[in-house]
Parts: structure tokens; sequence; C-alpha cells
């Protein structure tokens, strides 16, 4: 099947989550396409996470609907999740397990035969190719990192959550990380990136959407965000250098009040 | 839409069971200590044997061992892989929930047949006690059964509790008190109301069924009615555990 570079890979539709009386999500409506990085911003507490959770399967939203390559989260879970590659924040396989252990279980779980040449051919990718044999608690965090993206990608699937991936990088590593992130949409993958980082939002993204309690209040390229809010009062009383930024516009949006 | 082929259930079994075995033998210095408690009570007890009988015997050593098996290894390991965010990762994979637990319970099943194994091959090598083969085959089935009891157990522990330190807390804390409580009134050397207790308690009833199956003809209408309470403690442990566990610590 060809994809083109229009196709929706990721479409969620005035999504509702709620805690109790409190409103994490409320009527977010976004979508991502094929070859294109979609950056969800938002300070902590926003609503990142349950959207996440959301389309990932993990937490039901009381109302709305979520397409995964237009299989339906909640009516066709497995379909919905076989065409999704998950980046999750914190290290999440077996540490007693060796590296080529666990890719050969998330190969085999998405039933993708994985023959030795192909194994060693993907760990030659990410330059791991002597740590086959080494348990993944011994990689260090670029090459856990390294790992957990691989492993999102064994599949090949259309749609790859990267949630808050360069957390505790060095800057080597964050800018190959970008490297492969920028290789996926090359590729056509659509990519939905939760980052706190506002440089790597605005090098990496093509378009970028801002949440904040629960609700999206800016959707846009980050060039086109910047902008539109060059003149708004609040982005000019948070900018410090005197030249407009993507942070000065998050700020500017969301408020100076730090969020626990 | 694409189309999109799902993985069978074989192919995500067999993924999940070749990963949950190697994990378990990279551990397995947790499973030489589980099989080394029970082994060292039934050569202490070698002496006993006589006064004791065999099977009762055997029945204690391998009712310590499922403790350990189910309160010890499962629940930490699951608090572990929940904590860790390793079934969150697994959950997002296209696979269904009864899979990941199926293939964890699949390891338990075997440790439980290798601590009743360790725990036959130590009494007839260190004390001498022979079964008939009937005696081993209905002690392998009580040992399922009561291995049942203390998985289910295992499961509403880390089912009511997230923490995986408190986990392990409660776990040690429930593993001593069966087996010091359990070894000491199945003697006689506690009050006739806490020998009561202990009796149809989850080390009382399980120890019984194990014991009556290893002896050919000792199977009475109460062993009969001590299995079925066993059954029970097994169904309630894991609907208590199944009801409040969640996959993640959060």
């Amino acid at each position: 099947m060809t994809i083109t570079s229009t196709d929706i890979v990721l479409q969620v539709e005035g999504l509702h989550v709620t805690y109790g009386n409190f409103k994490a999500v409320d009527n977010v409506s976004f979508h991502v396409r094929a070859g294109e990085i979609f950056g969800l911003l938002g300070p902590n507490g926003a609503g990142k996470t349950s959207t996440l959770s959301c389309v990932e399967g993990l937490l039901q939203a009381q109302a709305g609907s979520i397409t995964v390559a237009g299989y339906d989260v909640k009516l066709q879970p497995l379909h919905a999740r076989a065409n999704l590659g998950v980046q999750l924040q914190t290290t999440n396989f077996q540490p007693e397990l060796t590296v080529a252990e666990i890719l050969q279980l998330f190969a085999g779980i998405h039933g993708v035969p994985l023959t030795r040449e192909r194994l060693q051919e993907i760990l030659v990718s990410i330059k791991l190719e002597d740590a086959a044999h080494k348990r993944y608690g011994q990689l260090s965090g670029g090459q856990q990192q390294r790992v957990s993206l691989v492993i999102a990608m064994v599949h090949n699937p259309r749609l790859v959550l990267l949630d808050e991936p360069t957390t505790g990088l060095d800057p080597q590593s964050r800018r190959q990380l970008w490297e492969r992130m920028e290789g996926l949409r090359d590729n056509n993958h659509g990519i939905l990136l939760t980052t706190h980082s506002m440089e790597e939002a605005e090098a990496v993204c093509d378009r970028i959407g801002i949440i904040d309690h629960g609700r999206i209040i800016a959707i846009d390229s980050p060039q086109v965000l910047i902008d539109n809010h060059r003149n708004d009062p609040a982005v000019i009383s948070v900018s410090r250098k005197g030249k407009i930024t993507l942070e000065d516009v998050f700020i500017g949006l969301t408020g100076t009040t730090v969020r626990s | 839409m694409n189309n999109t082929v799902i993985p069978s259930n074989k192919a995500v079994l067999s993924a999940l069971l070749r990963a949950d075995f190697t994990t378990q033998w990279r551990n397995r210095r947790s499973v030489v200590l589980i099989l080394f408690i029970p082994v060292i009570i039934l050569i202490s007890w070698k002496g006993l044997v006589d006064k004791l009988g065999g099977p009762f015997v055997l029945s204690n050593c391998i009712t310590i061992g499922l403790n350990a098996v189910g309160l010890m290894g499962y629940s930490n390991a699951v608090a572990r892989d929940r904590d860790k965010g390793i079934f969150q990762r697994l959950r997002v994979a296209p696979l269904t929930a009864w899979s990941i637990m199926l293939s964890r319970l699949a390891v338990q099943l075997a440790m439980i047949l290798l601590v009743t194994t360790g725990v036959f091959v130590a009494g007839y090598y260190a004390d001498g006690i022979q079964l008939t083969p009937g005696g081993y085959i209905a002690g392998f089935a009580m040992a399922f059964v009561g291995g049942a009891v203390y998985l289910g157990l295992g499961q509403a522990i880390v089912g009511l509790i997230k923490n995986p330190e408190t986990v392990n807390a409660v776990t040690r804390l429930v593993y001593f008190v069966f087996i010091m409580v359990g070894m000491f009134a199945e003697q006689g050397a506690l009050p006739a109301t806490v020998t009561k207790i202990v009796k149809w308690s989850p080390y009382g009833t399980v120890e019984h069924i194990l014991s009556a199956g290893m002896q050919a003809g000792a199977w009475t209408q109460h062993s009969t009615i001590e299995l079925l309470v066993t059954i029970g403690y097994a169904l309630i442990f894991s609907a208590i555990g199944i009801r409040w566990f969640k996959w993640t610590t959060k």
C-alpha cells in the first residue's frame, strides 16, 4: 500500500478524560499525518499524559474518539496497537534480559520474524553491534534510549509515540535522537512527540499543539506560532533576549506559575 | 486503513514465555533460596521422620516451598515489573492482558513443579522417604492446588498494595507467620485454639491435602472438605487479586 504524506495516522476527536470532578482532558482534538512530527507540549498536569495514555489504549476516555491508522482504539484495540510504536518515559524492559532478547521478545509479540542477520542489522543501525548480549540494565541512558526507539520501530508502525525521549540525554545523544526522528519522518512515519524542551520542539516538530488545563490552546507550526504571538503582551512580557522564541510563546500562553 | 495482521496467540505466548523463563533463569539465585529452606528443614527433621511420618514431613516442606513461590517469588516479581513500567510497555503492544499473566503463571507452575520435585528427591536421598507412584502423582496434583492458594494470595497482596517495598515487607511477614505458626501448630506445640485456626488456615489445609494425597488410603471425607476449602481460598484470593489489581503504580 502506498502511503502519501497527507495520510492521517492519528485522529483524536473531542477527547474528554475526567478523574472524579477533575477534567484532565477537555474536548481535545488534533491529528498527526504520515511523514510529520507533531509535538504535544504542555506544563505538568496539562493533560499530555492522559491524552497519550488514551492513544495507547491504557486509559479509557469518557467521550471522544481516537483512531490509529484508521482503527478505533476502543473497538479494534489490537489493530490500533499493531500500528503503534511506543517509547515510554521510563526504563521499562526486564533488566535481566539482554538487548538481543528484548528485541526478540518485541519482534515476537508483534509477529515479526527476526533472523540473526536482521537482528545484527538492527544493532548496527543503532551502533550497538557489540551490545547484543549485554543486559539492558547495563546500558547507558543514551544506549537505552536507542534500544527503546528501535524496539518501538521493530514492527514498522505507522505512528510512533515518543514520550519525552531526550530527557536526561547528553547533547550528542539528543542530536543523534533528533536525526533518528527526522529519519523516521522521512520514511513517512507519523510521530507524536511530547517534550518539555522548547528547543527540541522548535528543532524537529513540523506542527505543535499546546495543551493547558486539558484544552488545546494553540496548534500550528513553530514558526507560525511565534509569528502569531509576536505582539501578544503576555508573550513580550516573558521574553528574555528581545527576540521572541517558542519558549516565550509557550510561557506567555500557559502562564509563569510553576505546576506541580 | 491498511491490512494489519495481528500476531497469533501462539506466537505472542511463545515470545512471552521465552522472555519470562529467561528472566527466571537469570534470577536463579532466588530460585535456589526458595528451594533451600524446605530442603534444609527436610534434612534437619530427619530424626523426626519415624515419629511424624514421611508424608507429614514432605507435606510440611512442600507447603513451605509453595509459600515461598507464591509470596516471595511471584508477588515480588509482579510488584517490581509493575513499578518499572514493564507491564505498561507490554500492554501497548498488540496482545491481550491475559496472555501477559498466563505467561507469568506458567513460570510459577514450573516453579511449583521444581519445588515439589526437589522436596521429593531430597526426602528420598536425605531422609529415605519413599512414596508409592500414586502417592507421588497425587502429591504433585495437590501441590498445584496448594500452589494456586499461595499464588492467589500473592496476587491479592499485589492487588491491594501498590508500593513494591511494602509488597516485599508484607509478603515476608506473611511468609514468616505462615511457616512459623504453621509448623509449630502442626507439631502440637501451640495452644489448642491456635492449632485449630492453623488447621483451617491456608497453611493447614494445603499441608493436610498434600499429606493425605501422598498416602494411599489416607484420603477421607475430611480430606475432601479440606480440598474444597483450599480451592475456596484459591478462588477468593485470586478474585480479590484480580479485582483490585492495577497494571500501574500511578
